[in-house]
């Protein structure tokens, strides 16, 4: 047997360019079953607005269901209490073996958020589960929010800060611009 | 959103079966279909297993992130309690995976749906053992691997309880019809009870399992051995079974009570060391920590290439490959699985005979394909890539599995198919 659809798995490393040769030649159409997909995402969106999660929320933008936005506030009791943001996910074709590309939209001052909105969490890349949704997705962001991952910062000079928190709430509330929609 | 995934949804939801969640896939988010139980005891789809193994080096369960290496087969009692369970809904997957398969053009195995035989054309070689086992059985739903053209009467006891079952079925569509017969241990025929399956797909109870252990398991129905320590208990099916059948799993549960007592101790504490050590490993798999296995040069991983007999996915040593099966997906050999008789349905449905050729596949060498990434040549001549001195020089093609004429001997000897890292 051989990979079907080339699909890469639970851990989406980069797949060294030449493992094609040993596969089947077969193989090189990479076909993509939409309907599944679109089956799926339409289940999650089901449970998410089922489950009433305080502090997240999704949805699919109006004419695409692989684009979705979505909101999480932050957490009682830390720096980000009160604040709201909004996100992104864009999900690949081959979701959910490959996890959705994730963006804050909202500008938020945290260590591992860059300027730009990107955000390095490890369960969007290589530890990717296809059995997280983007209940889990969320719910994992918002977590971060209150306990970042100061050793690989995208913000420095976030995750400087981070240890004097009566600062870090200030500087939170002065950059903070609450999404207008 | 367009209409049509609306009305997905609708019909899922106008079905009148209730799936019990415990039955669903976490990756399709929908009832198991063809379902496949994970040695950690995590039950998933067949295409979404497939579909979520890692095609360069060791795979991961969705669920608990377990490592394993190889991709199990189906488990056909589950299979079949499924389709008891949730008739409708079994059926409404059962096209709309074919659906999905005829755009992919890669098949599942096919099932016959009264004897859940596998519908192939050819014999395997050990019919004969297999049809002794079958018949002394009433089970005849959980032979999976054999291949064999046993005809559907041969487990007429199975035919006979799903007649039996089936005016009930229609009358209510809940799990209530379900018969202790359908849920026995393949060694003990008695209730299953934390039943543990097997990368074979069969399952038995995790009792049975530890008594026949003398450090490989092997199944005694299909004769093959399982390629990692004991598989941790599917806890869904044990507490189905307890829901279902509490009066005969209590008296099973007393009845094991003693012997669980000596001889699961020992049991438990292999398998949480091992599965605590992968699972340490698996939390700080990097790229690094897999640098011992890749760094060797003389590693021979065949990338998204997956053996179809012991299901080892990615091929990791020699790869044989069927030259004479057309699908797309190819059928491959393992050099163990190549070394034993068994000729095996491939696990997408190919047509493989016996009169099938193989032929040993020339392997990448990890720093060939590393040289390859970097100078961005491996794309137009692997070939030439190959070390001059290459040790893995390819082999005649007229290479013929060993013919042997006894049949049992010859399956036990069956190598365990561990991966060579």
């Amino acid at each position: 047997m051989a990979t079907v659809n080339g699909y890469q798995g639970n851990t989406p490393v980069a797949a060294p360019v030449g493992t094609a040769a040993s596969r089947q030649p077969v193989n090189a159409p990479k076909m993509v079953d939409s309907q599944s997909v679109l089956k799926r995402l339409q289940s999650e969106l089901m449970a998410l607005m089922m489950s009433g999660d305080c502090g997240i929320s999704a949805f699919p933008e109006e004419d695409n269901i692989f684009l979705w936005k979505g909101t999480i506030q932050g957490i009682k009791d830390t720096v980000f209490e009160g604040t709201e943001y909004k996100l992104s996910l864009s999900f690949p074709n081959d979701y959910p073996f490959n996890p959705p590309t994730v963006k804050f939209e909202t500008g938020c001052f945290h260590p591992n958020v860059d300027v730009c909105g990107n955000l390095c969490l490890d369960i969007l890349k290589e530890n990717w589960s296809s059995a997280y949704d983007v209940r889990t997705i969320l719910l994992s962001i918002q977590s971060v929010l209150g306990e970042p991952n100061i050793s690989s910062p995208l913000n420095s000079q976030a995750a400087q800060l981070w240890s004097n928190q009566e600062e870090y709430r200030k500087v939170v509330l002065k950059l903070y611009k609450p999404p207008s929609a | 959103m367009d209409n049509q995934t609306v009305n997905n949804v609708v019909d899922a939801d106008a079905e009148s079966e209730d799936i019990s969640e415990s039955f669903l896939c976490c990756i399709c988010l929908d009832l198991l279909y063809k379902p496949i139980v994970l040695s950690c005891g995590h039950i998933s789809c067949f295409w979404c297993v497939h579909k979520s193994m890692s095609i360069i080096y060791k795979s991961h369960c969705p669920i608990c992130r377990h490592t394993y290496n190889h991709f199990p087969s189906i488990c056909l009692m589950l299979h079949l309690l499924l389709s008891k369970i949730n008739p409708i809904a079994y059926k409404r997957r059962e096209k709309q995976i074919l659906e999905e398969e005829k755009t992919m053009g890669s098949f599942s195995p096919q099932f016959d749906s009264h004897s859940c035989q596998p519908l192939l054309d050819h014999m395997g070689n050990s019919a004969q053992s297999f049809t002794i086992v079958n018949e002394s059985t009433s089970e005849g739903g959980i032979h999976e691997n054999n291949g064999t053209t046993i005809p559907v009467q041969s487990s007429g006891g199975t035919v006979a309880i799903m007649e039996k079952n089936s005016p009930k079925n229609k009358l209510n569509g809940n799990r209530k019809q379900i018969a202790v017969t359908d849920v026995l241990c393949s060694a003990c025929k008695q209730l299953l009870i934390h039943p543990v399956a097997l990368n074979c797909g069969h399952v038995y109870c995790e009792t049975c399992i530890i008594k026949q252990t003398d450090e490989k398991i092997r199944c005694q129905i299909c004769l093959c051995l399982n390629p990692k320590g004991c598989p941790k208990v599917c806890l869904e099916l044990d507490r189905l079974l307890e829901e279902q059948f509490s009066k005969e799993y209590a008296l099973r549960k007393d009845a094991i009570q003693p012997n669980k007592v000596q001889s699961n101790h020992e049991s438990a504490t292999t398998c949480s060391m091992e599965a605590g050590k992968l699972g340490f490993n698996a939390s700080f798999l990097s790229t690094g920590e897999q640098l011992p296995m890749w760094a060797d040069p003389r590693s021979k991983i065949y990338f998204g290439v997956g053996c179809d007999y012991c299901g080892m996915y990615p091929i990791i040593g020699d790869r044989y490959k069927c030259k004479d099966c057309m699908e797309a997906v190819g059928f491959d050999l393992c050099g163990d699985c190549y070394n034993t008789r068994s000729k095996l349905p491939g696990r997408f449905n190919q047509k493989h005979t016996q009169e099938h050729k193989l032929e040993l596949v020339k392997p990448i060498v990890i720093h060939n394909v590393m040289r390859g990434l970097m100078t961005g040549q491996l794309e137009d001549g692997s070939s030439a890539l190959i070390l001059a001195n290459d040790i893995f020089a390819p082999v005649s093609d007229d290479v013929q599995p060993q013919e042997n004429t006894s049949n049992t001997d010859n399956i036990i000897e069956e190598n365990e198919s561990e991966p060579a890292s």
